[in-house]
């Protein structure tokens, strides 16, 4: 499996890696992946079935410039800036994952819960795709299988400025009193709730843990594929016709 | 006329119809996976034209019918929803 970091990307840019190298991997033209992902700015990444102006706090997002963007995976929507979240896609080859979905999120998400237990977080996977903490949601992971490939991304909150979240989503959009932020910051936990440990550091266990099960290799993007996924982030992930669809 | 109603059996299912003597124009949107993800407009489609006042076992069937793996709901809840929306 290659590990591959690269540049800080705009969501949209991110989001046409994911629909590539999926593709890629689906035709055998690259190893399994692990990439992390780097961020340029807040945005929100929303499942691939959910109802836009359900999500987003529509007028919030236009006038900060926060960039909503549609993922090629279902599941629900999230509030992300650069730093706050630690989010990374695992590209792999549809015979290396289980058949059974449940299972496969078990299995997927496995080493990221032992990586935070080992750095003191007690976390678990609670299926169908969340990582929980005793006291809340850490984060979660979504699928895309096609016919020869899995797409498995996750996004953990480290750091998250829950009030920013609640003002982004429509989740706080109800009743910003003190109650309802208090039950939507006791649903999301950050990381940095519970150890000192750096963005990185944790990474680096993500990596170590996954790399116990593979044979992991520092790999990169190729030009090729950087100037796809911008052409692929231009025709769908920047558009309206994509990002608004439902 | 038009109805829209929520169901929640695992993930969030909404389903928005239009409506006469027939189920007319319907969308489907939540926080659920489906494989392969095209198959919701399959979905819509398999829904739009039975009668209105079709049963719960004529709703899901149709739904069966259409080839995809619905994860995080299934039939059942989407003809709940479904009938939720139209008798509201």
């Amino acid at each position: 499996m290659r590990i591959i970091h690269g540049n800080p990307f705009s969501e949209p840019t991110h989001h046409a890696l994911d629909q590539l190298l999926l593709d890629r991997i689906a035709t055998g033209e690259r190893e399994p992946v692990l990439r992390f992902w780097y961020r340029t700015a807040p945005a929100v990444p929303i499942g691939r079935f959910q109802a836009y102006e359900n999500e987003v706090a529509v007028d919030y997002v236009r006038e900060h410039g926060i960039d909503v963007v549609r993922r090629i995976t279902g599941g629900g929507a999230m509030y992300v800036a650069p730093g706050d979240v630690i989010t990374f896609s695992l590209y792999l080859p549809r015979a290396d994952v289980p058949d059974d979905v449940e299972a496969s999120y078990d299995v997927l998400d496995a080493p990221i819960v032992e990586a935070l237990q080992d750095i003191g977080v007690p976390a678990r996977h609670e299926p169908l795709n969340d990582i929980v903490h005793p006291d809340g949601k850490l984060g979660g992971a979504a699928q895309l299988r096609v016919d020869h490939g899995v797409l498995h991304h996750v996004t953990l909150s480290y750091a998250l400025d829950l009030r920013e979240m609640l003002r982004v989503l429509r989740i706080g959009e109800e009743k910003l009193s003190d109650k309802a932020v208090q039950s939507a910051e006791q649903r999301v936990e950050r990381i940095t709730d519970h150890t000192d440990a750096t963005r990185e550091t944790i990474i680096e266990a993500i990596t170590d843990a996954y790399t116990e099960r593979y044979n992991n290799g520092v790999g990169s993007l190729t030009d090729e594929e950087l100037a796809r996924a911008d052409e692929l982030a231009t025709e769908r992930f920047k558009t309206d016709d994509w990002n608004r669809q439902r | 006329m038009e109805g829209t109603a929520t169901h929640k059996a695992g993930k969030l299912v909404e389903v928005r119809v239009t409506y006469d003597d027939e189920l007319e124009d319907v969308t489907i949107r939540g926080d659920f996976f489906l494989e392969p993800p095209d198959a919701l407009e399959e979905l819509e489609a398999a829904i739009e034209g039975l009668p209105t006042d079709s049963d719960h076992a004529r709703i899901v069937s149709a739904i069966q019918r259409v080839d995809a793996q619905l994860i995080g709901f299934d039939a059942e809840t989407l003809a709940t929803a479904l009938e939720e929306a139209v008798h509201q």
